[in-house]
């Protein structure tokens, strides 16, 4: 089984996707913590009771600081989609399905193989994350005085809970590349499910008394509650800012998306060790 | 560790049968490989020989029947990598990854170190190339490439898919001469694939023939050259045949003034003739034309190919 793993982590480390993915995780990662910095530190929004006021005097600095590291959280998990998609994707596309299964026809292991290594790697690309947000959300705070890490143990925690948030979402995407064994197809309706459909939809029903609760369990929500980004934020100023303000505890959080992740990838390993490979 | 057999490592096939839909691939394909020799495994495009291979590795899930190889299924075997190496058509390789890679990839399952690579890679003559990336690597290099893939585990076992296709004239003469090798001195099975005869027949010992699906001839290559005979053209041509007789051949008429002699052996025909004193005015060995006899086989009419169109088989 070791053997295998390997494998897997010498298939992720011998295509541009190893520097290619961390890098885009890394920039992309700043990008978005130097504008959600921006907003929270230096521009205007509405208060409980309407009227604009400066976003930083609504928060405690361990509060900014969190919104403004976790501000890419929604490209971070696309990206670990998209990795996953790829990992079996990949070997659909290129027909490299073929050696892979003749070095371990025991298709079980294959897919137990690739879920370990494809955790390692999200990792990896987690951390490029982790730095990427640091840079770019630490210049903003830098900018605005205030602390890098008010709290330095609230922030490991949540930064934990956000590479956690990414595996899970890369065994999203596993399943998914499976599921569809086109990688192009996958790609296209993970990333359109995981940036377009979902969101909206969870966004929208938010406003639907009957189905508000049900949004909570949405991926897209539960990554949200699963870094307690709004821990110790008045519910009225959520609901303002766009988000629901009624969410999961960040446990029940990471559960529901382990329930997404695990049924994907029962899914995958279902499929995989049916079908025929020509 | 391996309990697997180093010697004697056989295949047999029984009853296998594929369908895809309407279409019967494979058709109850009963045969068997024997250890220690080189079996071409013959038929025309569509023959199903691809997917024969695929259900014998565990590829491809047989509708019926099983495969085995030494006594087990594929996905049964023990590090499998040692026992069975394969190099199968449309095997792919990850464009970006060179080809140095790819084998690594499949060496890290089986613990194969990277010395062992690179050994590949020069016996296959590709060890400069194998550090490029694989996109950029004409068809013969990836035969070569997959090759060395089916090699990695120094196999007792070794199925090759049309391993000559894309290959240049040089790069065929290099891929017989290294099949010859790896049986001939080293006693490994080889099961070689092509829809060519002739560009096996040299190199297999025996052969399993199949067409649309179906078996149609299993044995060796001499039973499929049939017995010799020699042909012979004299002058008095019945005189001939019974000094012939006299001295204990079978002999018939071949047209008016020849005879055909059920004998390899063209020294004791002309000897024979000049004893009788009958002039030899030809003599030859009478090869089986091959090509000739695959075509027979293959296009018999209860195997016309059904991947062609209906007015084509009238014809
Ligand atoms: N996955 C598949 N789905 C449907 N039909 C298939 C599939 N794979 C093969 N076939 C069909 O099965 C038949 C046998 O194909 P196969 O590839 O085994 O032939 P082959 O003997 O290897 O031919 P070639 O010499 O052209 O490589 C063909 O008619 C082919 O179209
Ligand atoms: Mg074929």
């Amino acid at each position: 089984m070791t053997g295998l793993v390997r494998s897997e982590l010498r298939k992720a480390l011998t295509t541009k996707m190893a520097w290619g993915m961390p890098l885009a995780q890394f920039v992309l990662a700043a990008v978005f913590a130097a504008i959600t910095g921006g907003f929270l530190l230096f521009v205007d929004i509405p208060g409980a009771d309407g009227t604009p006021i400066p976003a930083r005097e609504l928060f405690e600095d361990g509060v900014l600081a969190r919104m403004t590291y976790t501000g890419g959280l929604q490209v971070g998990y696309l990206l670990a989609l998209v990795l996953g998609i790829l990992a079996m994707g990949s070997e659909y596309r290129h027909k490299t399905l073929t050696a892979t299964f003749l070095a371990e026809p025991r298709r079980g292991r294959v897919v137990a193989a690739k879920v370990v290594g494809l955790s390692v790697v999200v990792v990896l690309n987690g951390l490029a994350h982790l730095a990427g947000a640091v840079v770019g959300g630490g210049i903003m705070l830098l900018l605005a005085d205030v602390p890098l890490f008010p709290d330095a143990g609230d922030l490991a925690g949540v930064m934990l809970r956000l590479l956690l948030v990414l595996v899970l979402w890369g065994l999203m995407g596993l399943g998914l590349g499976v599921l569809l064994p086109n990688q192009v197809v996958a790609l296209f309706v993970g990333v359109a499910f995981a940036f377009l459909i979902e969101p909206l939809l969870s966004f929208g029903i938010t406003f639907v008394d009957a189905l508000a609760d049900a949004a909570r369990f949405f991926p897209s929500q539960a990554s949200t509650a699963a870094l307690s980004v709004f821990e110790g934020v008045d519910p009225a100023t959520a609901q303002n800012m766009g988000f629901n303000p009624d969410q999961l505890d960040w446990w029940a959080a990471a559960l529901t998306l382990l329930v997404y992740a695990a049924v994907m990838t029962a899914v995958g390993w279902v499929l995989t060790r049916r079908r025929d490979v020509a | 560790m391996t309990d697997a057999p180093r010697e004697g490592t056989g295949i047999s096939a029984r009853g296998l049968t594929k369908t895809f839909g309407p279409l019967r691939a494979v058709d109850n394909l009963t045969f068997e490989v024997r250890p220690g020799r080189v079996t071409g495994f013959l038929g025309p495009n569509g023959a199903g020989k691809t997917t024969t291979l695929r259900m014998l590795l565990g590829l491809i899930r047989p509708t019926s029947g099983e495969a085995l190889i030494g006594g087990r299924r594929y996905a049964d075997i023990d590090r499998p990598m040692q026992v069975v190496g394969s190099a199968l058509e449309a095997t792919g390789f990850h464009p970006g990854r060179s080809g140095r890679d790819h084998l690594r990839v499949l060496a890290a399952t089986h613990g194969i170190p990277d010395s062992r690579v690179d050994e590949l890679l020069e016996l296959v003559g590709i060890p400069a190339a194998a550090r490029k990336r694989a996109g950029a690597y004409s068809m013969g290099m990836r035969q070569r490439l997959g090759l060395a893939a089916g090699l990695l585990g120094d196999p007792q076992v070794l199925l090759l898919d049309e391993p000559a296709n894309g290959l240049d004239p040089e790069g065929i003469r290099w891929m017989r001469g290294f099949l010859r090798h790896l049986a001939q001195d080293e006693g490994r099975t080889v099961v070689v694939s092509s829809h060519l005869l002739s560009e096996v027949e040299q190199t297999v010992d025996d052969v399993v023939i199949i067409a649309n699906g179906h078996l149609v001839r299993e044995g060796t290559m001499d039973e499929l050259h049939g017995d010799p005979a020699v042909l012979v053209r004299t002058r008095d041509a019945s005189a001939l045949a019974d000094a012939l007789v006299r001295s204990g051949l079978a002999v018939q008429p071949e047209g008016p003034a020849a005879l055909r002699v059920q004998t390899g052996d063209l020294a004791r025909v002309g000897d024979v003739a000049l004893a009788a004193g009958q002039p030899v005015y030809e003599l030859r060995a009478l090869r089986t034309d091959l090509e000739r006899l695959f075509l027979d086989l293959t296009e018999a009419p209860e195997h016309s190919n059904r991947n062609r169109l209906p007015e084509e088989i009238d014809r």
